[in-house]
């Protein structure tokens, strides 16, 4: 590439347009110190320690302010959890709290749906139009007619609170378009969720869990050193090659959807082999036989068949993987789900590490331990009295009611049926982003007699609703302390650093307002301060609360711990009492008692299956918008392989037209050998509606466009590689 | 880095292997320094070679290397660019007449220049960090802890532990600039 000696460092051509001129004066302050001779000595700041909100991990942040601006985010050493370090997404925080495009008011919709039109209105008039609109369809359809949307977030419980105290039963959060499938499935085999101790481990086995881009903490800080001082095998499937792919010690660019017949190829060599854990298999499972029967006709050499890697690879990974164990992990992944039988493909995956006897062992898989916290009691509501619209107790009988089914959800509310829908309260969520075939939710926010957002950037969510209601941004604001389970358990408190720059409030005072005018503010008859010094009252230090002011995160000693379950009478919280390789109470529901391989559905000629990912900088749909975080990737392209590329003639840069059932968009091509003939990727959080997210605004393409609805059929995730796109040049 | 007195040589070794491509330590520094969009002191280089399905792809962080003999300060004609007993080379805004004769005497790339100010720029090891006993961003805020920054003049510091015991490359050390970022092999 020719680049100009003159200013060789600038890749991209993008003017300083974005800091507020407070926070720039302080960025040109720091210039001051390089005077010759002069060191920069002089004590200019305070530190709050705080907990970030960049994503959902909640590291552990130490603020700079400097004269009441946020200077800089610094990683908080002493969380164990984020072992120090901050991402480039947390360090670019800052950038929000003074991005000049962010939410600074009440806004009331002028024009039509979409159009862009605004009135910045006074938080009266927000809230009373919000309450009067919900009342009115409360009156019409009863409280069940509006729905409460909502992702994690140390506020959610307001919100979620907040919807079930106006009577409506449908809150429906995030876990089905996340890691539904794989919470139910380590459930029904161990009755709980366990972590993995990837930094004990010796063999590390990852389907598509791109961990080296996909940040989770501890896991990918302590998978990164143990893989790299070669303390750790990883082997690693995947369509595409990741960074976690190119550190890899073995990288297998697996058929898409055939993961478990890879797990079944390990088993059938495993159990064939007798080179189980055998005590723990009969100490503490139960369906041994069972399995045992069933994994007989799953042969390596049939896996070969399925998954495209040979049959004698199989073999030498079962063996490592046996050999290696307990230290050894097939990991379960955090992500949102694939196929259609996502579920089964993490209970073949739990199956494995039982056998193999990696249960509560160092390095292995290690139920999460807690650290006591006290509770705030507020008054109860009476529950609400109608069924949910996602008919989740009949739908998906195992899955966690609470949560709802949020494909479902949509489609009922679509459909008019069991009963109709008119309202819906978005907190913190983008489910025009988030949600595949964004045309349905379109429609969906169509056929609502009124939508309300509350977020603290416009999303394309916001971009379409009838009143927003702005959240101050997380350095701004005092949340509630959260308990954070784990090998390493925590309590993190986010506390605020900053003033509101805006006309912006904290979750719990928009959702005050709102209750008292619904009449139901007896349920939030408290502040902040109340419920954080209630939370502080059984955490196991000395004036907690003032700890945690201090410090931002309470470890207590003794962790990690290994062995506590390994007692013989120990009672897992299963329904037999043990670890269920083989579970009746799957059965009794109607699902197959072990997992039952299922062939993919193969593409038919001219087309491609779509696959996800992850870019270590970028959340979701979050921060595409962000001037730190956009300028590493200004746009979004469809990867192509080069095969399939040069029998169509495609070329990188070429614009291509792609299409599903679900809709077509526009896209740049990138050709790369990164990714499989078979398979096309997209990066999410493009081609965005909002004109509010300059830099994300109709830029690239928008997966969600494309992606087809589809969803496990045992916890109703939403199955995000099921859909099949043709890919035309214009 | 405690201790005045005793003469310090302040010098960064990398363990490029370790690194994820995850940009922390690019806008850690952006935040830290005020560094404009479009703009990088520091940067991660990429290398990719192979064809489906045999790939390599790696990754190379780049910064100013904090050279022991340092071209951009000798051909300063302002003497803007200078260098402090304890090798770390700077740039004294107020003297910079944006020239940029550094610039192109900088093997690495390392400079560029701030239009809005109309001076030449680069990483200064955040030597503000540094002064007060800090680590600079980059070093800190790496989830892989790519980055060891110490004292390469102390004995017993954990740079003479790895420089002793790991192989290492520097980069272009045929220039004679003496560039003071060791990469682990």
């Amino acid at each position: 590439m020719e680049r100009t000696l003159m200013d060789r460092r600038t890749f991209v051509q993008v003017t300083a347009s974005g800091a507020a001129a407070a926070a720039l004066a302080s960025q040109l302050g720091c210039l001051k110190h390089f005077e010759k001779g002069k060191g920069g000595t002089e004590a200019r700041e305070l530190v709050v320690p705080t907990t970030c909100e960049v994503c959902p991990n909640k590291c552990s942040v130490l603020a700079v302010v400097d004269d009441g601006v946020i200077h800089k985010l610094n990683p908080n050493p002493e969380s164990p959890r984020s072992r120090g370090m901050l991402c480039a997404r947390g360090n670019a925080a800052v950038k929000q709290v003074y991005d000049p495009d962010r939410l600074k008011q009440p806004l009331i919709r002028a024009g039509a749906r979409g159009e862009g039109k605004w009135r910045p209105v006074s938080w009266e008039e927000a809230w009373d139009y919000t309450a009067k609109k919900l009342s009115e369809i409360k009156s019409k359809y009863g409280p069940q007619g509006t729905v409460w949307s909502s992702t994690e977030g140390f506020q959610e419980v307001f919100f979620k609170n907040c919807g079930l105290a106006f009577g409506s039963p449908n809150i429906v959060r995030h876990p089905t378009l996340c890691l539904a499938s794989v919470n139910l499935a380590y459930s029904a085999t161990f009755g709980t969720v366990p972590a993995f101790d990837l930094v004990n481990a010796d063999y590390v086995i990852m389907s598509g869990a791109n961990r080296f881009e996909a940040i989770i903490i501890p896991d990918t800080m302590d998978l990164i050193g143990s893989v790299m001082l070669k303390k750790a095998k990883l082997v690693y499937l995947d369509p595409r090659f990741t960074v976690t792919a190119s550190k890899a010690d073995t990288w297998f660019p697996i058929r898409p959807g055939t993961d478990m017949a890879f797990i079944l190829g390990m088993l059938n060599v495993i159990v064939g082999q007798g080179i189980y854990d055998k005590d723990f298999v009969a100490g503490y499972t139960t369906g041994f036989d069972k399995l045992q029967e069933h994994v007989q006709k799953y042969t390596p050499d049939w896996a070969e068949k399925e998954t495209g890697i040979p049959a004698k690879e199989i073999i030498r990974v079962a063996h490592e993987f046996a050999a290696a164990a307990p230290r050894a992990c097939y990991y379960s992944g955090r992500r949102s789900s694939w196929y259609q039988n996502d579920f089964q493909m993490r209970r073949a995956q739990a199956i494995l590490n039982a056998v193999v006897g990696n249960w509560d062992r160092e390095g292995g898989m290690v139920p999460n331990a807690s650290i006591p916290m006290g509770e705030y009691l507020f008054m109860p509501w009476d529950d609400p009295t109608a069924s949910r619209v996602d008919e989740i107790d009949k739908t998906f009988p195992l899955a966690a009611k609470g949560d709802g089914a949020y494909l479902k959800l949509r489609e009922n509310v679509l459909s008019g049926q069991p009963y109709p829908v008119k309202g819906w309260m978005v907190y913190k969520q983008d489910p025009m982003n988030a949600l595949p075939e964004q045309a349905k939710t379109l429609k969906m926010i169509d056929q609502m007699d009124f939508v309300a957002v509350i977020d603290f950037q416009m999303s394309d969510t916001a971009w379409y609703a009838d009143v927003i209601l702005p959240e101050s941004h997380y350095l701004e604001r005092t949340d509630p302390m959260e308990m954070m389970p784990g090998i390493w358990p925590a309590i993190v408190y986010r506390q605020q650093v900053v003033k509101p720059v805006y006309n912006t409030k904290p979750n719990l005072e928009i959702i005050q307002g709102l209750a008292k005018r619904l009449q139901i503010s007896d349920y939030f008859d408290y502040t902040i301060d109340d419920w954080v010094k209630a939370q502080a009252k059984d955490i196991p230090v000395q004036n907690a609360f003032d700890y945690l002011q201090k410090h931002g995160v309470v470890v207590t000693p003794g962790f990690p711990k290994y062995g506590k379950t390994l007692k013989g009478d120990y009672r897992f919280i299963t329904k037999s009492g043990k670890v269920e390789l083989s579970s009746d109470r799957l059965q009794e529901s109607g699902y197959d008692p072990l997992p039952v391989y299922k062939p993919p559905t193969e593409p038919q000629a001219g087309q491609f299956r779509m696959i996800l990912g992850r870019r270590a900088y970028y959340t979701h749909a979050n921060n595409t918008n962000n001037p730190w975080l956009h300028e590493f990737d200004p746009q979004n392209h469809l990867w192509v392989n080069p095969e399939p590329a040069q029998r169509m003639g495609i070329r990188t840069g070429d614009l291509l037209e792609v299409s599903s059932r679900a809709g077509t968009v526009r896209i740049k091509a990138h050709v790369t050998d990164e990714i499989r003939p078979d398979c096309v990727f997209m990066l999410h959080g493009f081609g965005k509606h909002s004109r509010w997210q300059k830099l994300a605004y109709d830029n690239g393409a928008c997966d969600a466009q494309v992606l087809e609805t589809s969803w496990d059929q045992v916890s109703g995730n939403a199955a995000f590689h099921e859909t099949f796109v043709t890919i035309r040049k214009v | 880095m405690a201790d005045k007195g005793k003469k310090k040589r302040y010098a960064l070794v990398l363990d490029s292997k370790k690194c994820m491509n995850c940009k922390a330590c690019v806008v850690a520094c952006k935040a830290e320094n005020g560094v404009p969009v479009g703009k990088f002191r520091n940067w991660i280089d990429e290398e990719k070679r192979g064809s489906y399905p045999r790939l390599l792809m790696t990754f190379d962080p780049g910064q100013c290397m904090q050279c022991e003999n340092p071209s951009c300060v000798r051909v300063c004609p302002t003497g803007a660019s200078w260098q402090r007993p304890d090798g770390i080379v700077l740039i004294n805004y107020s003297e910079c007449i944006g020239c940029r004769y550094c610039m192109i005497a900088c093997p690495y790339d390392a400079r560029y220049f701030r239009e809005d100010l109309g001076v030449v720029d680069k990483c200064t090891f955040c030597v503000q960090r540094v002064d007060r006993g800090q680590l600079p961003a980059c070093v800190e805020t790496c989830p892989s802890k790519v980055r060891v920054f110490g004292d390469l003049d102390d004995p017993n510091g954990e740079l003479q532990d790895l420089l002793s015991t790991r192989r290492y490359l520097v980069k272009k050390p045929e220039t004679g600039n003496g560039p003071q970022l060791y990469y682990l092999l």
